[in-house]
């Protein structure tokens, strides 16, 4: 993992077009640390902005940034939590004016976006997840996605993203309590919306252990 | 409570934790309610892959100097 850091800055001739020996050992270390991120990246981005192009585009700013500002990335660090947060700054940047009232959800909207994300995915030949599991799963979706920003946001980020409090906490800006307060109760309310469901497909069951 | 659902207690916190919930049904049940919350959008919220546009876009943007 750890690439030795060259300190051999001698200068380098000027070349159009070809990488300096620096540039090389950037390049290689970009593509070890952040480019394997690109598919949580884009899922993150879809969640946000509800629309597969504004993700497209959300997920390009937020590597150019990204690769521009490398050197400012701290090695050992977890290189997806500093994606992450690029990428919800650039998000919070580029569509605060049009944000919408929090808590209030628009269902025929994620509606249209969950029909024309599964289009365009159908294209793609690996689909790890098929039409009926996808079609299954949209009750889960919407419940999570009614639930208030700040709830949905930390869920995410722990629960399908596997950050840790200390690095949610970095990305939300707020203190680790906050996030850990803000989990419970977005869990509870999310439990009430997914009691049906849970009921439906089994989940009431104990996988390990026993229930009196 | 979350915490402990999380795995963010600490070695003594988990160990304390766990003493309690054998004995308080109260905590046992939300304990256990906020697992199958937790694990419910863990399996099943669907992770679409990154079209390969956008891959290739990123892959050749480390390509160039800046």
């Amino acid at each position: 993992m750890n690439m030795p850091s060259s300190p051999n800055n001698k200068n380098v001739p000027e070349q159009k077009n070809i990488l300096s020996e620096k540039e090389k050992v950037k390049q290689q270390e970009f593509q070890e640390e952040a480019v394997e991120h690109i598919n949580a990246l884009y899922n993150y981005a879809l969640h946000l902005t509800m629309n597969p192009d504004d993700a497209h585009d959300l997920v390009q700013e937020t590597y150019l940034k990204a690769y521009k500002f490398f050197d400012s990335f701290e090695k050992g660090t977890n290189c997806k939590a500093w994606l992450f947060k690029i990428l919800k700054n650039n998000y919070i940047n580029k569509f605060r004016k049009n944000a919408r009232e929090p808590g209030k959800v628009d269902y025929d909207l994620i509606k249209d976006f969950y029909h024309s994300i599964k289009d365009t995915q159908s294209d793609n030949e690996d689909l790890n997840a098929g039409y009926f599991r996808s079609l299954m799963h949209d009750e889960v979706y919407q419940a999570l996605s009614s639930l208030p920003e700040e709830f949905k946001e930390v869920i995410q980020l722990c629960d399908i993203e596997g950050f840790t409090y200390e690095e949610i906490a970095n990305m939300v800006e707020s203190p680790i309590g906050t996030v850990r307060s803000r989990l419970y109760r977005g869990r509870k309310l999310l439990r009430n919306k997914l009691n049906d469901f849970a009921k439906k497909h089994g989940y009431d069951t104990d996988d390990e252990e026993t229930r009196e | 409570m979350s915490a402990a659902v999380d795995g963010e207690l600490t070695l003594k916190e988990q160990e304390g934790f766990e003493k309690h919930i054998l004995t308080c049904t109260a905590c046992f049940t939300e304990f256990k309610e906020a697992q199958k919350t937790k694990n419910i959008i863990r399996e099943k919220i669907i992770r679409f892959k990154a079209p390969q546009s956008l891959v290739n876009s990123i892959l050749k943007l480390s390509d160039t100097p800046l």
